[in-house]
């Protein structure tokens, strides 16, 4: 008996604390923080948090969510690394946060939806647009972006509707945002233009002088040469594309919504892809930019600052919703969100999975800065169903 | 038959950055006995000097010699600070402190200049294209494939013909037998290292002119490359070096341009079960070096 008894008041004993932290007290909301502040993944994430942070800020100065909840968070690097993503995010539950941020990409944060999922804590990612991640991280999983289907979809039809008909799609299968071109085809054959063929690339590869070679023998040449690489892969990519003499229209994702793209001179002029906003004259997003530049000391050079901001608007609407910071209510609050406005655009997650409905936009390079080629919404019926893999 | 030979084009002048990896790692591990796994990091910081270079407005041609010479002070510094005082310690030892200096370094860059990765400012002529004949051939290839002869040349020279070279060669064979001759192993380590740094640092211009960014880790994929190089050619063997590296580089190519389309996804295991059919055909490498596992200082 006695052996049976001490494990159960030890279990006991320490289960208590834990009770004691969840059920916080209600005038704080505490964040719990699992990005990438290091490794592959802080282009994003790190520009992500900033925004994150000036909009914490804004609210706390203001009183707090409704002028009574504060937000507090407990900050993690998890070094844009699964196993890491998951530690990160059972500490964080053990230390009883009510909701909780993870990384850019839908692998670290597949890692972490398990854990949050069974202690019934709702989590974002902070900027992943793999539309399998709420399929498959469950009813606590939610995304802060555009699908990938969607911006495929957005950018298939204005790529058609430019008369362009043949495509190449060069992607990755070793992440899921990586595999954004095959949503591109899809569309693109629906509408029916022509994919000439699919390449294949490693993340850290940085030689594309044969997928390269390889594009440059077809004939006709594509029309597009679509793909989701990013940073060190689309700068490599497209200055070798564009070395060998390639003069096809490149179109890309989110994930090249960076200062490098914009550095790269002659080869990335005329680049389109798509993002998840752009600061036209008035809209919230040049308004954002300019608190950005105001709290930060320098210009805004990427979306995802805004994107950070967002989620916390995004938040504090399900705080003020469900007029509690217990995680449950929490989780039913924010599926029930209807246009909520951020920097970026209107955010619905109502009548979603957790793929919240949000504005695409359409840039292109030119002369080293952005311009938008337009902010098109896509058609429901052309959008691609999620690509379990 | 255009396209073989275009793939062809490609797989040299990648085959020729890695040799150059390879060399860089080989030299030391001829003279001590340890595989620099620090190198990739003389590559970083190569490369945060081009970048560094390029917002101070400095021209390139002034910026290359300087983050080449950045990677070979960085790599003596590197030994006098780190290695010398495990030189004498177990092969594990050094390998450990090795990876020890890489991980400290990253952190230094992840802390010091930034976590993210930093646009380079590269002159355009480096993205055109020359063409011979139908042939277009990128000046980036070009380049590499030119530094790679000049390189190639150099060491042989230096190998050969100076006495510290010389003195490295014979350290190579047998390093108890050539301190008996006179020979100083703090000279001849710190040359290996030097030379390293210069293999590091030109290889890190031309891989970096292809990236257009620097990035606190990444080192990390060309030392791996280079290692997969130099085992596949022979470990300490700097013949088996360059052998391994153009072999790494045409493996590579080949791979992505002619296998079938499905089945380009397993392009890496296939290419990587390449190199174990190498290793059980020649399991000590291409070339071996004839004193694989002599005494080390």
């Amino acid at each position: 008996m006695k052996k049976f008894l001490t494990p159960l008041i030890l279990g006991t004993a320490l289960a208590l604390p834990a009770f004691g932290a969840a059920s916080a007290a209600d005038d704080t909301l505490t964040i719990g923080v699992a990005t990438a502040q290091t490794g592959s993944l802080a282009p994003f994430d790190g520009p992500v948090i900033e925004g994150f942070k000036i909009a914490v800020d804004e609210i706390n100065e203001a009183g707090g969510i409704d002028g009574k909840i504060k937000i507090e968070t407990i900050d993690k690097d998890v070094r844009s690394d699964a196993a890491q993503t998951s530690i990160a995010t059972q500490e964080l539950v053990d230390a009883g946060v009510d909701v909780l941020v993870l990384p850019c990409d839908a692998d670290p944060a597949f890692a972490a939806a398990s854990i949050s999922g069974a202690a019934q804590i709702p989590a974002f990612s902070t900027c992943a647009s793999s539309p399998t991640l709420p399929v498959m991280g469950g009813d606590y999983m939610f995304a802060n972006f555009p699908g990938d289907n969607v911006q495929a979809t957005v950018s298939a039809k204005w790529a058609f509707d430019q008369g362009h008909r043949s495509a190449y799609l060069l992607y990755s299968p070793d992440t899921q945002y990586t595999t954004l071109p095959l949503y591109f085809g899809d569309v693109f054959e629906a509408l029916g233009g022509k994919i000439l063929g699919k390449a294949t690339y490693k993340l850290d590869q940085q030689d594309f002088s044969a997928e390269v070679t390889k594009i440059k023998a077809l004939d006709p040449q594509p029309d597009v040469i679509m793909t989701s690489a990013y940073e060190p892969n689309f700068p490599a990519f497209i200055k070798q594309l564009r070395a060998a003499g390639v003069r096809s229209q490149v179109i890309g994702s989110d994930g090249i919504d960076s200062p490098t793209t914009f550095s790269l001179g002659e080869a990335a002029e005329g680049v389109v892809f798509s993002t998840a906003g752009h600061p036209t004259a008035g809209s919230p997003l040049e308004k954002f930019n300019k608190l950005y530049e105001e709290k930060m000391g320098k210009k805004s050079e990427t979306v995802f600052n805004a994107i950070g901001y967002d989620l916390v608007k995004v938040i504090a609407a399900a705080v003020k919703e469900a007029g509690t910071t217990d995680s449950v209510a929490l989780r039913d609050a924010i599926a029930n969100l209807e246009n909520v406005q951020g920097a970026t655009s209107l955010i619905t997650y109502k009548g979603t999975m957790g793929m919240p409905v949000r504005e695409v936009s359409l840039v292109r390079v030119k002369d080293g800065k952005r311009e938008l080629v337009g902010q098109p919404s896509p058609d429901a019926d052309l959008i691609p169903a999620p690509r379990m893999q | 038959m255009e396209l073989f030979l275009q793939q062809t084009v490609n797989a040299v002048a990648l085959g020729g950055t890695y040799a150059l990896l390879a060399l860089g790692l080989a030299i030391v591990f001829s003279v001590m006995g340890m595989i620099n796994f620090a190198h990739g990091e003389l590559m970083t910081i190569s490369g945060y000097t081009l970048m560094y270079c390029g917002i101070a407005g400095v021209p390139f041609v002034i910026s290359v010699p300087l983050a080449i010479l950045a990677a070979i002070l960085a790599a003596v510094l590197m030994e006098r600070i780190a290695f010398r005082p495990v030189r004498n310690a177990s092969g594990a030892t050094m390998l450990v402190t090795s990876f020890a200096v890489a991980t400290i370094l990253q952190i230094l860059f992840q802390n010091l200049i930034a976590t993210r990765s930093k646009p380079v400012a590269l002159p355009e002529g480096l993205a055109q294209s020359v063409a011979f004949g139908d042939f277009l051939i990128g000046v980036n290839k070009l380049a590499a494939i030119g530094a790679t002869i000049v390189m190639l040349i150099f060491l042989n020279w230096f190998l050969k013909r100076t006495s510290v070279g010389i003195a490295m060669r014979a350290a190579a064979e047998d390093f108890p037998v050539a301190r008996l001759m006179g020979v100083r192993a703090n000279a001849v380590i710190a040359g290996a290292f030097a030379l390293s740094g210069l293999l590091a640092g030109v290889a890190s211009v031309l891989w970096v002119s292809q990236r257009a960014s620097v990035d606190p880790l990444m080192g990390f994929v060309p030392v791996l490359k280079a290692f997969i190089a130099s085992i596949l050619g022979g470990l300490g063997s700097l013949t088996g070096a360059v052998a391994g590296g153009f072999l790494l580089g045409f493996i590579e190519i080949y791979s992505t341009a002619f296998l079938p389309e499905s089945l380009q996804e397993f392009k890496e295991p296939i290419g990587l079960a390449v190199v174990v059919l190498v290793l059980l055909w020649r399991p000590n490498g291409l070339i071996p070096s004839a004193n694989f596992g002599t005494e080390k200082v």
